[in-house]
């Protein structure tokens, strides 16, 4: 299982364990990372699961889709090249050692 | 006068008309506290309820859709029966449903059904649901009056299930006619498959046809997409999963939306000045959807399982306990909202509530619920003017009555009569 260090908004750091194919949304929140509240589940209907993926990771992630380009659009921290919604990723060999951050609360 | 110490909240039909007095009662107790009987707790707090529906590793859903009847095949022993529940858990009552499921095998139907309700989806079905909502307007205008859960609500989340699946529109009046009612029916030891059987076996009868069917020869709908879908780790599900998904949505979708819509333009009926307020400024129909699922959601018990002795908030839950998941009690913890129980449009933070649930099991069509219900306010709003109770049937203002579902699940309004005047 590819490892990945999650920030959280106080800064904090923790290393989780992700289970492939599940979507990176699935593995914060179960992994008892609460900031994430993901309120629509994961149909990418809201924007409460908003991470920043650092712009040299950009590569190792699915491309943005229109759903998802629309819903970053509605926060109001998103930053460009490194906004994403985490329950879009499903979990990959490629992810190994990718560094997540936790973007504020809108 | 129940006793609220000793009654039996799966079994009372005390209970039914207003659950509120007994929760307010149990929130008094404690925000998770023990009920009498069925080794059941009752929670009622916020916070609590969040922690144990975001801890599904604790917490199993094996039980979500019917509670603590009938008994679980098993007795609980020790301080994991996480072995027990893996050996048991094909011998309870529809664990073939994504609500009931847990872990991997969970993520991986609940990725299927999450295709189904993304925006572009929503998008392609928007005109489909505002349509069928004038339709069934143009049925009932001309006579001024309504039961608004049996000729309009019903109908209309039944046939846009049907139409998000692609069921062919020859057989939708079937579908409509020969569903039978949710799981959890109040005062009967009856068996979940007495109850649901009849309306069950017709869906996977039709659903194991149509899936065959797209799987020979896809036609680009929704259905050919879940039949020929892949779970995420590429492997093929089996035809039965596809029909027991297929038959959820049914479940699922179709009661919870209809009575929200009830909830809805009763709110609207009771309160004239909050209906000429939306009316007049539409962009008010998000935040007034929140709030009437916050207030009077659709789902009034859903259920845990506590597979180890945990601790929660301070209070100790043993494994083997079930929990009774009182979302309107904790949509209304003081703690959380203020005020809670007045009806407020400008509340702030109002989509935290947990309606829908939250973390894994978080409702999949929530979505789909809120354009269905949208598309029926604007449609309600622009063509039928001064909604009211019907007196005879609910009434004076001073005295009004209402009849719900005995159904200790949700919070259904068995009907819902309405007077009003003709717009357009």
């Amino acid at each position: 299982m590819p490892k990945i260090t999650v920030i959280t908004r106080s800064g904090d750091s923790q290393v989780v364990d992700a289970e492939l194919n599940r979507s990176l949304m699935e593995v914060v929140r179960d992994d008892g990372i609460d900031e994430l509240m993901a309120l629509c589940g994961g149909c990418c209907s809201c924007a409460t699961c908003h991470i920043y993926v650092d712009p040299a990771d950009a590569d190792r992630l699915p491309p943005i889709s229109e759903d998802e380009n629309i819903l970053l659009d509605s926060s109001e921290h998103r930053k460009p090249e490194q906004s994403r919604l985490s329950c879009q990723i499903r979990v990959t060999e490629a992810h190994e050692g990718l560094r997540v951050t936790i973007a504020p609360e809108d | 006068m129940s006793n609220f110490d000793t009654i039996d909240f799966f079994t009372d039909p005390s209970l039914v008309v207003d659950p509120m007095p007994y929760f307010e009662y149990l929130r008094s107790k404690g925000p998770i506290t023990p009920l009498p009987l069925r080794n059941t707790m009752g929670v009622t707090g916020y916070e609590e309820a969040v922690a144990i529906i975001n801890d599904p590793k604790t917490f199993s859903s094996a039980n979500a859709a019917t509670g603590p009847i009938p008994d679980y095949p098993f007795t609980p022993e020790g301080d994991d029966i996480s072995e027990m529940l893996d050996a048991h858990r094909h011998e309870m009552l529809a664990t073939g449903m994504v609500v009931a499921k847990d872990g991997l095998e969970h993520a991986n139907h609940r990725a299927l059904l999450m295709r189904l309700f993304t925006p572009t989806r929503l998008k392609e079905s928007q005109e489909y649901l505002s349509t069928l909502a004038g339709e069934l307007i143009d049925d009932m205008i001309d006579k001024g009056h309504c039961d608004l859960i049996s000729e309009f609500a019903t109908p209309y989340a039944t046939m846009v299930i049907a139409n998000l699946l692609g069921v062919p529109e020859d057989d939708r009046k079937l579908f409509c006619e020969k569903l039978g009612p949710p799981p959890g029916v109040v005062g009967e030891d009856v068996s979940y498959e007495e109850v649901t059987a009849q309306g069950f076996m017709f869906l996977f009868e039709y659903f194991a046809g149509y899936i065959a069917e797209r799987q020979a020869s896809p036609c680009g709908d929704v259905l050919s997409d879940l039949a020929t879908s892949k779970f995420p780790d590429g492997t093929t599900p089996e035809v039965m999963d596809l029909v027991w998904l297929a038959a959820f949505l049914f479940g699922a979708g179709q009661d919870t939306t209809a009575r929200l819509l009830g909830a809805s333009l009763k709110i609207f009926a009771e309160h004239p000045e909050l209906q000429e307020q939306v009316r007049a400024d539409r962009s008010l129909i998000p935040a007034f959807i929140e709030e009437v699922v916050r207030f009077e959601g659709p789902v009034k018990c859903a259920s845990r399982l506590a597979v180890k002795t945990t601790t929660v908030a301070g209070v100790e839950i043993k494994a083997g306990t079930t929990l009774a998941m009182f979302y309107g009690a904790a949509n209304r913890d003081p703690r959380k909202f203020e005020n809670p129980n007045e009806f407020r449009l400008d509340r702030p933070r109002s989509r935290e509530h947990i309606g829908f649930g939250r973390g894994a099991h978080t409702c999949a069509g929530m979505a789909l619920a809120r354009a269905e219900i949208t598309a029926c306010l604007e449609q309600i709003l622009d063509r039928v003017g001064n909604i009211q109770l019907s007196e005879s049937k609910h009434g004076k203002a001073s005295d009004r009555h209402f009849s719900y579902e005995p159904i200790y699940t949700l919070r259904a309004l068995k009907s819902l009569h309405l007077e009003f005047t003709k717009i357009k």
